[in-house]
């Protein structure tokens, strides 16, 4: 008797629930009916990425408007590695490119967490079991598992952020970035705005995408000395030696802040940390001490570390989120080929974050400079790198 | 006038086991009621009901002609109830006010401890009943005479008017024990009621007022000092004839098996714990060691069986020069020790009984077989030793922690008397022990000697050590102050010795 | 005999309140417990955490989930329903995902489809292979805790092992597989015994505690890897932390096609436990060792070498360690690469302490976290949860496991007979 009537409740309430979810739902189906306009609707992300975008948008909403009974929706699926979804750095950045494909293609988008290295080739194959469309996989430890999974699942896309393989494997999207073009501006400005003529940046484990970043930084403060025929310099990394400063680990934000606060006592006003969370500790330090700035790295700190943003000069861009979606997009257009993406100061894939709140302390000439050497990078007229 | 306590047919059963079976038990104010009994006897649950740290099945507690529930310790002492535990609970990091105060904080505005009024009340105490005890003293650096003292304080604080007393004096020397029973006399004497609880035959007859003496969970009788003596209490709690005086024909010493010669020992803070003692132990007699705990005994019985370094001198045991040998070559030469802590050094309480028969020779023949140990070897001696030595457990299996402690002395013995000896060292063999087991141990010792072997006794009870010796050394601040033939000394005599007074004409 | 002071503070005697148990039940012999029965206490409390374990993770993935509280505020029962939906999906996903479907396996086996097989059985030989690690590390923390030695260093002793098995097993080249699988294997063990010895030593001769040691040892392991791994061990043609390939002699033998990737290493885990097991309990040495791990005072009395029992015990628990670190190197990842275990060795402790320092309670608490870690991936996948609540369910079992009085009080279970668990805690602080 109260078991019917509790399962009569049950039911009215489910169904409640199932309509109260159609509600949201209702908005992507939505979305896709004029894909002609997403491209366009986000102006300042170039979209093109992908290697070869002949716009294509026909085969989407063909498939789309039956969305009554769902139908394979496009899934999109992301494997990330053991520093977890909010990793606040490439995990983290890639994700948002996925819910942004998420809003704006009306796709589903779904992630793992790997705890243990043992857990990329499980998560992988849990992902192609699932039925995912495109598996997106982020860092170079994956690297390994990815390729291959790509051989075992030779059907299914692929592509990895951060990491490249030569030769390109026919099923995976490498996603690169030329990071010191971006870091390159930021050495520059940074030169350009310290009181103290020293600058300095450290980086968390000397690996090669760690050490992109302190290349372009030291050479953008080279290159405004040889410009200015002032002796600016850089504290934490010699890229000629391709020595200097790391913490040695991507965890520990209180070495952060003991890096940061030694760098201030040796007179640095502007530094740049490359070192993941462990950058929070360096900004805390700065913070601290009240005379100095941060450049932030990968995303714009002034967003993602907001309890931080009156001392966050700008922000080194590294836009994993564009790379990603494009290659979630090319995949859905049926344009998606293995090889490498690499995003650049060209196509937005890195770039330079805004002063904000700083804008009105950066000399007008200084920014019309930076423009023009931004314009000088991609025309390939100055090295980035040593 | 009604008596101040009454417990009227109190049962407690455990699992198998009927711990307090109908118990009756009167207790008259201003009187000392002695709770007689074996290890095992139910004395220690009685006592836990009435404190509350057990519910009984059946029965009832009268306090002052009115019926009181005990469900905790506080219900207790609201009912003027207090308990020493014999494991004391105290801080040792803590000054005596604060170990009183602790759980019944005095606070003054603002959450201030108050200490200075607390401290008076235990100066007040304390001279009330001629307890010399200093509040402010840490309670660390107190002897273990006055850290009972501080515990009885706690209760007093607390206005406890009945106090129980858990085997008060198994922790204490001699000359303590003496002070104690003074400090019980002045407690009755101030209108408090006192609970003895004890299996020391001497000390009740010397003090209590009443006697109970149970057995098995049961009352098996109830006298008084002036209608019993020490071979009737006896009986009555071991529930056989016990004899209290060793039997023994005079020992026939051989040849020397061990030799100490100006043997240096320092203890664990460093200090010269043994200073330059001679002596030797022949075949077929008992060497006593007399003296008050802490006059370096310890020390030199650890650096005999090798768990402690000497910093001068020689051990020779059987003409092999064993000075700073590990304790394996001394065990190997024949030497077996039935250590002074049973539970910290002489057994593996985790352990089954048999492994425990095992201990120190686990990797010879036949236990041991390459590097696999022989279960059923193992087993086979296990069980022939249960038989041979009397010792009650329920199996060979069943683990040392579990057994009482006279069965625990039983193991050690047995395991210790069972290989070929020529030496052993036994230091107080019996404390702690019930009289049954007591009994029993001397009689093996002596039967052990009999056989031959040399015998180094260690003891603080002089009644043992006079009971058992053939020859007596005194031992005082680290030295030997004299080495006699047990027949030509009195108790008296040995007994100055050890407090230190040395008189011309021994 | 008015008291106005209550409740003063006189708990129970500290250690005699199972004395006084102990004395009191001691004279008259008991009946003998059945040997079921005791193993029925044994299982029943560490069963009853993880009942209880999971029952409190229900709890946090409900409170965590949003649609429950967009239920709860339409109506109560509503959000009761809810509740239960969400538990009942998260956990039947968690048990397919863990065991793999009945029905799956049910059909394959009726329609002799090996490859339906194959997939039938892959989430419950993932467990297995989940598990092989945790057998290791939990064997490892086990032997330190009979030994009476806290090892917290499993996880640096896991980074050790790793490194030597990887090195061994891609720097020799042209061995045939028989003699470079035990060789790789081997080295994976003498690296985490190396690691192991250190803290044993110092412990042995200077007395510092074990502890303080295996932690200090855990970020010496990890940094070392780190550099090695972006030094002198990097794979030549790659920039980043990542150790070469071994060679496929060195590979742990798989015993089926892909996707299934149960190797030998499993096999060699429940060898490991049963050895480990013969030698704690069934040898002399074991004896030695145990003894000194109850109790050292009488471990010396009756003539044993404390020091070396100790450095003993350390080094063979970081030999089991370091056989977890090889076991992954060589049974599934195939290389080293930077951060490659979050946690093996802090988990271990957990199944150690799950399973009374026991190898069957080891191997039994290891399969059972190995089917949680892998079955909380289809959890995940099925309905978002993280993957972290199998942590928080592992905390709160371990909870219960390190303080039985809990479950004892919620379940009302009787109190062991004999005190055991004091005996347990104290082979804890090693000294």
């Amino acid at each position: 008797m109260t078991k019917k009537l509790f399962s009569l409740l049950a039911i009215l309430i489910v169904a409640a629930m199932v309509l109260g979810a159609c509600a949201p739902a209702a908005t992507p189906t939505a979305a896709p009916v004029e894909p002609t306009a997403v491209p366009t609707e986000a102006p300042p992300e170039p979209t093109e990425v992908p290697t070869e975008v002949p716009p294509e948008p026909t085969e989407p909403p063909a498939t789309e408007p039956p969305a009554t009974e769902p139908p394979a929706v496009f899934k999109a699926c992301q494997v990330t590695d053991t520093g977890g979804i909010d990793d606040k750095s490439f995990n983290a950045t890639a994700w948002k490119g996925v819910e942004e494909a998420m809003a704006e293609f009306g796709i589903e988008g779904k992630y793992l967490e790997s705890q243990q290295q043992t857990d990329y080739e499980k998560n992988l194959k849990a992902f192609v079991d699932e039925g995912c469309n495109i598996i997106i996989t982020v860092g170079f430890l994956l690297g390994d598992a990815t390729a291959a999974a790509s051989t075992t699942y030779p059907d299914m896309m692929f592509s990895i952020v951060d990491y490249a393989y030569d030769p390109v494997l026919p099923n995976v999207l490498g996603q690169v970035f030329t990071t010191d073009e971006a870091a390159f501006l930021a050495g520059y400005a940074a030169a350009g705005m310290t009181k103290t003529g020293k600058v300095a940046t450290f980086g968390g484990i000397q690996i090669p995408t760690v050490t992109v970043f302190m290349d372009g930084f030291a050479l953008g403060v080279q290159y405004y000395n040889q410009q200015k025929g002032t002796a600016v310099e850089v504290l934490g990394w010699d890229p000629a030696t391709q020595t200097g400063s790391f913490t040695g680990n991507f965890e520990s934000k209180e070495d952060g802040r003991t890096l940061g606060l030694s760098f201030i006592d040796e007179g640095a006003d502007i530094i740049m940390p490359v070192a993941g969370p462990v950058g929070e500790g360096t900004a805390a330090a700065v913070k601290e001490r009240g005379n100095a700035w941060v450049i932030g790295v990968d995303a714009d700190w002034y967003e993602t570390v907001p309890d931080y943003k009156d001392i966050v000069l700008t922000s080194v861009l590294k836009n994993m989120n564009i790379t990603t979606k494009g290659a979630i997009q090319a995949a859905m257009e049926g344009t998606f080929a293995g090889g490498v993406i690499v995003g650049t100061l060209e196509n937005g894939g890195v770039g330079l974050a805004p002063f904000h709140d700083a804008d009105s302390l950066v000399p007008a000439e200084l920014k019309a400079e930076l423009e023009t050497i931004a314009a000088e990078i991609i025309a390939g007229n100055i090295p980035t790198s040593p | 006038m009604a008596p101040v306590l009454e417990l009227k047919g109190i049962t407690k059963r455990f699992p198998g086991v009927l711990a307090n079976d109908h118990i009756d038990l009167t207790l008259e104010e201003g009187q000392i009621h002695a709770l007689l009994g074996e290890n095992g006897a139910g004395k220690t649950t009685l006592m836990n009901i009435l404190y509350g740290l057990y519910q009984p099945d059946e029965g009832e507690i009268w306090v002052q002609g009115k019926q009181i529930k005990v469900h905790s310790p506080s219900d207790a002492i609201a009912s003027g109830i207090g308990m020493v535990h014999q494991h004391f609970m105290l801080i040792p990091v803590f000054t005596v006010t604060e170990n009183v105060m602790l759980g019944d904080e005095d606070v003054r505005a603002g959450g201030i401890l108050d200490r200075k009024t607390v401290a008076a009340k235990i100066r007040q105490i304390s001279e009330q009943y001629n307890l010399q005890v200093d509040p402010d003293a840490y309670v660390e650096d107190l002897p273990v005479g006055v850290q009972q003292r501080v515990e009885i304080i706690k209760l007093l604080y607390r206005e406890a008017d009945i106090l129980i007393l858990d085997e008060p004096s198994a922790v204490l020397t001699p000359q303590e024990v003496e002070e104690l029973i003074k400090i019980m006399r002045s407690l009755v004497e101030k209108g408090k009621s006192i609970i003895f609880i004890t299996h020391k035959l001497k000390e009740v007859l010397e003090i209590a007022d009443q006697i109970t003496v149970i057995r098995r969970g049961k009352v098996v009788g109830a006298t008084t000092p002036q209608e019993a003596d020490q071979n009737q209490l006896a009986e009555m709690m071991v529930g056989r004839q016990v004899d209290l005086e060793v039997d023994k024909e005079p020992g026939r010493p051989g040849q020397r098996v061990l030799e100490v010669k100006d043997l240096m020992v320092l203890d664990d803070r460093h200090q010269l714990a043994v200073d330059g003692v001679s002596f030797e132990v022949m075949e077929g007699e008992v060497l006593g060691i007399a003296g008050v705990q802490g006059n370096g005994q310890t020390e030199l019985v650890e650096a005999i069986t090798g768990l402690r370094l000497s910093t001068s001198g020689k051990i020779v045991i059987t003409d092999e020069d064993l000075t700073n040998s590990t304790p394996r070559q001394i065990t190997e030469q024949g030497v077996a020790h039935v250590p002074e802590d049973r539970q910290k050094d002489g057994l593996v309480l985790p352990f089954p009984v048999a492994d425990n028969l095992i201990l120190n020779t686990y990797y010879q023949a036949p236990f041991s077989k390459g590097v696999v140990l022989q279960a059923d070897k193992i087993l086979e001696n296990a069980n022939q030793l249960i038989k041979d030595f009397d010792i009650r457990t329920p199996g060979a299996m069943t683990k040392a922690g579990a057994l009482s402690g006279g069965n625990q002395q039983k193991v050690i013995v047995a395991r210790e008397f069972s290989r070929p000896i020529k030496l052993l060292v036994a230091s107080q063999p019996t404390r702690g022990l019930d009289v049954g087991s007591i009994e029993y141990i001397h009689r093996r010792i002596i039967e052990k000697r009999d056989q031959g072997t040399a015998i180094l006794l260690v003891s603080t009870e002089l009644d043992e050590i006079m009971g058992l010796s053939d020859r007596i050394a005194v031992m005082y601040r680290g030295k030997i102050v004299d080495v006699m033939p047990a027949q030509a000394v009195t108790k008296e005599q040995v007994g100055l010795l050890m407090a230190g007074i040395t008189q011309p004409a021994a | 005999m008015t008291n106005e002071k209550s409740n003063p503070k006189e708990g129970p005697p500290k250690q005699s309140a199972s004395e006084i148990f102990l004395e009191e039940i001691s004279k008259p012999p008991p009946k003998q417990r059945s040997r079921w029965r005791g193993i029925g206490q044994a299982i029943a409390i560490p069963a009853l955490a993880v009942f209880t374990g999971l029952l409190l993770g229900a709890v946090f993935i409900v409170l965590t989930s949003e649609s429950f509280y967009a239920a709860w505020s339409i109506s109560p029962i509503a959000g009761l329903k809810e509740a239960w939906d969400i538990v009942v999906t998260a956990y039947s996903a968690l048990f397919v995902g863990a065991i793999g479907s009945p029905k799956e396996i049910i059909s394959a086996i009726i329609n002799l489809d090996p490859e339906a097989l194959r997939e039938a059985l892959y989430p419950l030989t993932e467990s297995l292979v989940a598990a092989t690690p945790y057998i290791f590390g939990g064997l490892s923390v086990a032997l330190g805790f009979r030994v009476g030695l806290f090892n917290i260093g499993a996880e640096g002793q896991i980074f050790m092992g790793a490194i030597f098995a990887a090195f061994v097993g891609y720097s020799i080249t042209g061995l045939p597989a028989l003699i470079h699988i035990p060789l790789t294997f081997l080295a994976g063990a003498l690296g985490g015994a190396f690691w192991g010895f250190i803290p044993g030593w110092l412990k042995a001769k200077t007395g510092a505690h074990e502890v303080i040691n295996t932690i200090m040892l855990n970020y010496i392991a990890f940094r070392l890897s780190d550099y090695l791994l972006t030094g002198p061990m990097q794979r030549p043609d790659s920039f980043n932390p990542v150790s070469p390939t071994i060679m496929d002699s060195a590979k742990l033998t798989r015993f089926f096609d892909d996707p299934i990737r149960l190797h030998l290493g499993f096999i060699i885990a429940l060898g490991m436990a049963w050895l480990v097991w013969w030698f704690l309990f069934k040898t002399e040495w074991g004896f030695y060792l145990r003894s000194v791990g109850a109790n050292l005072h009488a471990a010396r009395y009756a003539g044993m070498n404390v020091p070396l029992a100790i450095i003993l015990g350390m080094t063979l628990a970081g030999a089991l360690a370091g056989m977890a670190g090889g076991n992954e190197v060589l049974g599934v990842n195939y290389n080293l690469a930077m951060a490659f275990s979050s946690g093996y060795g802090f988990d271990s402790i957990a199944i150690a302490l799950m399973g009374k320092s026991h190898p069957l309670g080891v191997v039994l608490a290891a399969l059972l976290f190995g089917a949680l870690r892998n079955g909380a991936t289809s959890m995940m996948l099925a309905t978002g949860i993280p993957i972290d609540i199998i942590s928080i369910v592992q905390a709160f079992v371990l909870v219960f496991v390190a303080a039985p009085a809990i479950i004892r009080t919620i379940y009302r279970l009787k109190p062991p007979p004999e005190g055991e668990e004091g005996i347990m805690v104290s082979s804890w602080g090693g000294d």
